[in-house]
This record gives structure tokens, sequence and C-alpha cells, in this order.
């Protein structure tokens, strides 16, 4: 555990050395987050509710969807990636420390970083030139916590089996990008799947991707009921499961495969 | 004159053999081949969609139907992919920067920003370009405008210029890395704002944010005025070649305002030290 703690420790560390970034980041992450509360503004206007949900909620949807994207971002398919493709990964394998957990904890230390150099001032920013993104119901902070934590994992898992991908294809660029788009569009958020047809959003309930971002956005909104966000919260869970068995599976098969290109 | 057209002759010499190696690069990695052609026609057929979806839930978006919109996504997806296969690189050009990766073209007697791009070719970029086409097709059927030469040649100029504005904007951001001395990824932020502000009409958001897109960062001409103009949806332009030729012109402009800042900024580039 020690190591871990350790590997965290210098991820942090190293995360704060480009101080650019940081404002870069925060910059980019403002104008996309304004530039969709208006969007959402403009497609309400004559309409006070579509699908059970007010501009306000949506606002505070776009806030604090902006907000869990943060939370949200992985380097471990990349990471992955580059080690097999430059052969370092046989290197990495010598190590005394299991190859996921190492970068599990390179990625929990980064978002450590994170929280306070892009989610708080995007939090600010967002009361303050949106509004204040208020949870609807501050009884559901519980169930908020557990569900954040879950997406987060599933979010993790999702990308660590793209990036596994790489000890067959040696090169995943382009299976990163196809993870990227499906998470991007597929999870709510941006639009979310409530908007969408509803056979459509029955098809992508089943899959794991609304859970990583809609669920957790439709706890804080208060969209639905409370038995519906507990169903939900179970489809979460068993999805957490399959892909923690899915990823312990092929951690076990790949690592017994491992090719080192040059040498 | 005739050292000048030497030259040319040159560069589009070495443009061949770029693209050649780049189609060698291409297919050392077979999966990588089938995975772009599955990544890419995905991220846009459901964007599309998407666009679908909202037009069903909230009716017209700003007085633009399904037709027009589906109209401005495809013109919008075009110019993106052709940025991506030109100018893509100036998303990845903090790297370069940091990695001290500019000394192999300050080395050589071509120019730099010319050998930046074109070493690293994107012919990925076509798996772009194909939804991109096809979505365009598909919006002229559904929006119902005549097809004439004319409108052709109009719809070329403007993808030009809106290929230079998109590129340009790519080295600016990317510029900045001499300055700062850092890499960003600015890549998938750019994108995000791109397709929030080029794939639906800009007349949505507020006066303000209208006027910067106009005036200061120009992504409304990437397509919003051309394909109003193209449309005859009135926003006090006027249609025929003059749109086009004003799109070429910001176009041009972006790219040579991006060119000076590269420019200066590689006199600040001092390499990796090692």
């Amino acid at each position: 555990m020690k190591k871990y703690l350790y590997i965290i420790k210098t991820q942090i560390i190293k995360s704060m050395t480009y101080e650019f970034n940081v404002y870069g980041n925060i910059i980019m992450q403002t104008i996309i987050m304004i530039t969709s509360a208006y969007f959402w503004r403009a497609l309400y206007t004559g309409r006070s509710v579509v699908d059970g949900v007010d501009v306000g909620s949506m606002q505070t949807y776009i806030i604090i969807s902006s907000a869990l994207s943060v939370l949200l971002i992985t380097n471990v398919e990349r990471r992955i990636g580059s080690s097999v493709e430059k052969g370092s990964v046989a290197t990495d394998m010598m190590k005394p420390i299991n190859l996921f957990g190492m970068f599990l904890a390179e990625d929990i230390g980064s978002i450590i970083a994170l929280i306070f150099q892009n989610m708080l001032p995007i939090l600010l920013i967002g009361s303050l030139m949106i509004k204040l993104p208020v949870m609807a119901d501050i009884r559901d902070l519980p169930m908020l916590v557990i569900s954040v934590i879950e997406s987060f994992l599933i979010n993790w898992l999702i990308a660590a089996l793209f990036g596994m991908m790489a000890f067959t294809t040696i090169n995943n660029n382009a299976l990163i990008q196809v993870k990227k788009h499906l998470i991007r569009l597929l999870s709510g958020s941006i639009i979310p799947i409530w908007f969408f047809p509803k056979s459509v959003s029955k098809v992508l309930s089943a899959l794991p991707f609304v859970y990583i971002y809609q669920l957790p956005l439709s706890i804080y909104i208060g969209k639905g009921d409370r038995t519906e966000m507990i169903f939900q919260m179970r489809i979460q869970f068993i999805w957490l499961v399959i892909l923690s068995a899915l990823f312990f599976y092929a951690q076990s098969r790949i690592t017994r495969k491992v090719m080192v290109q040059g040498g | 004159m005739r050292k000048s057209f030497d030259t040319l002759l040159h560069y589009l010499d070495v443009t061949g053999q770029e693209i050649k190696m780049a189609f060698m690069t291409m297919i050392e990695y077979p999966s990588n081949i089938a995975g772009w052609f599955i990544s890419n026609p995905l991220q846009f057929i459901m964007g599309f969609a998407i666009i679908k979806f909202v037009v069903e839930s909230f009716g017209e978006i700003n007085g633009w139907n399904y037709g027009q919109l589906a109209f401005l996504y495809g013109l919008s997806v075009i110019s993106h992919a052709l940025s991506m296969i030109f100018f893509v690189q100036g998303w990845f050009m903090g790297w370069f920067v940091i990695e001290g990766d500019f000394d192999r073209y300050l080395t050589r007697p071509l120019g730099v920003l010319y050998q930046f791009f074109f070493t690293n070719i994107n012919i990925f970029g076509i798996t772009d370009l194909i939804p991109g086409v096809i979505v365009f097709i598909y919006g002229c059927a559904k929006s119902g405008v005549t097809v004439s030469f004319l409108f052709i040649v109009q719809v070329i100029i403007m993808l030009i210029g809106a290929t230079f504005i998109r590129g340009g904007i790519y080295i600016f951001l990317g510029s900045t890395s001499f300055h700062t001395r850092s890499a960003v990824d600015f890549g998938q932020y750019t994108q995000e704002i791109m397709d929030k502000t080029t794939m639906y009409p800009m007349s949505m958001y507020p006066e303000s944010m209208q006027f910067i897109l106009t005036y200061l960062i120009p992504i409304g001409w990437v397509s919003f005025y051309p394909v109003s103009s193209l449309l005859g949806i009135d926003n006090g332009l006027s249609g025929g070649m003059t749109t086009a030729f004003i799109t070429l012109a910001v176009g041009l402009l972006v790219m040579f305002l991006a060119g000076a800042f590269f420019n200066s900024g590689l006199k600040k580039y001092e390499s990796a030290g090692n």
C-alpha cells in the first residue's frame, strides 16, 4: 500500500510542474461550459419543461458535468499504449509492484491534483457566470457519492480494457479514439439520453456508458424518483462487477503474451 | 521567376514523397487502419444522430429546420476532415517543442511549418471526409438547394477558407507552447468548442458571443456564414460569390497571422536540453 501512496504523491508533484497547463485547461473548459449553457438556453426558448427537465436543471447538469469530467480523466490507456509500443513495458513489469495498480495510482494522483487545479475553479466560475448549481435533494448525497465512485471505477476499467488491447494490436491510438467517442456521445455527458427516442435510450441504458456520467448527474438534479435511481444504481453496480471480472481475466491472460518491439 | 517555379516544383516533389511515406506508415499497423475506419465515421454518425434527436425533442433550432442543420453539419464535418488531414499536427505542437523535435526541421532547407505539417500528413483524415461528404449530400437533398456549377464552385472556395481558418487556429494554439514551454492537449477542447459553434447555427448564441466568433476568433466563417449564404437564410449577407470570397479572405488572413505567430515563437525555440 505504501508503494502506491508513494506513486500517488509523485504523480501529484508531477502534475503541479506545468503551471500554464492549468490555466489553459481552465480557460478552455470554461468556454465549453458557457457555450453549452447558452446552447441549452437557446434550445429551451419558448418551452419551460422538456421531458420532465427545466432549463435551470439543465444548466446545473452542464456545470456538474464539466466538474465531473475532471474526475474521469484517465491516462492508463495511453500509458499502456506507449509502454508497449516503446517496449518499456518489459522494465515496467519487472518492478515489484502490480503493473495496473501502478497505473491506477498514477491516475488517482493526477486526479487529486486536478481537483484543486481544475474542478474547484470550474465550479466557482460556473456558479458565478451561469448559476449556482444547487443539488436538488441533499438527502441523496450518499447515493451521489457512491455512484460517483462507481462511475470513476467503470470509466477507469473501460479505459484499462481498451488500453490492454495494445498488447495484441501494438498501436492502440485508434482504439483510444473509439473509446473516447463512445463515452463522449453515449454517456449523456453532452446531451442526456432522455432526449433520445425511447427505443434508443432503452438500448443505451443497457450499456455501461450512461452510468459514467448520466446517473450521478441525474441524482444531482433530481431527475426521476428514488426507486428509479436505486434501480439504475443496481445496474451500475452490475456493470462494475462485469467489467472488473473482464479486467482481471484480461490481466491474467495479457501479461503472458507480452511482445517487446526492437528487443 | 524561374527560381521560384523551381522551388515550387521541388516542394511538390517532396510533398509527393511525404504522402507516399505517410501511406507506408499507415499500413504499418493493420489493426490501426480498422480502428480509424470505425472510430471516425462512428463519431460523426452518432453526432449526426444526436442532432436528429435534438430536433425531434425541441423542434426547429433557432428557425433552422432538420434539412438545413444536416447541410450545416455536413459542410462543417468536411472542413473538419480537411483540417485533420493537413493541420492536425498543430494539436501536438507542444510535444514537439518540449521534446526538441523541431531541431530536425530547422536543419533542413525547406520551410519549418511546411515540414512540420507535411512530414506528418495525416492520411487517416479521409475517414472523417467520407461521413462528411455523405451527410453533406444528404443535407443538400433534404434542404432542397439547387446544385449548379456556381454552387459547387462556391462550396469549394468556402471549404478552402474554412480549412484555413481551422488550421490557423490549431497553429495559433500550438504556437503558444513556444512561449509557455509546456504541452497542453488542446485538441479535444478545440474540437468540442468547434463542434458546438460550427455544427449548430451560431445565431442561437447571445450577441456578444456572435461578435467574438465573427470578428475576434472567426469561427463563424467556418460554417455558419457560408451556409447561411448558400441556403439563403437572412443574416445581412449577400448571396453569390461575395460570401465565398470573404470566407477565403478570412481564412488566408487567419493563416497568415498564425504563421507570423508561429515564426515569432520559433525564434524563442531553444530545443530540449540534454
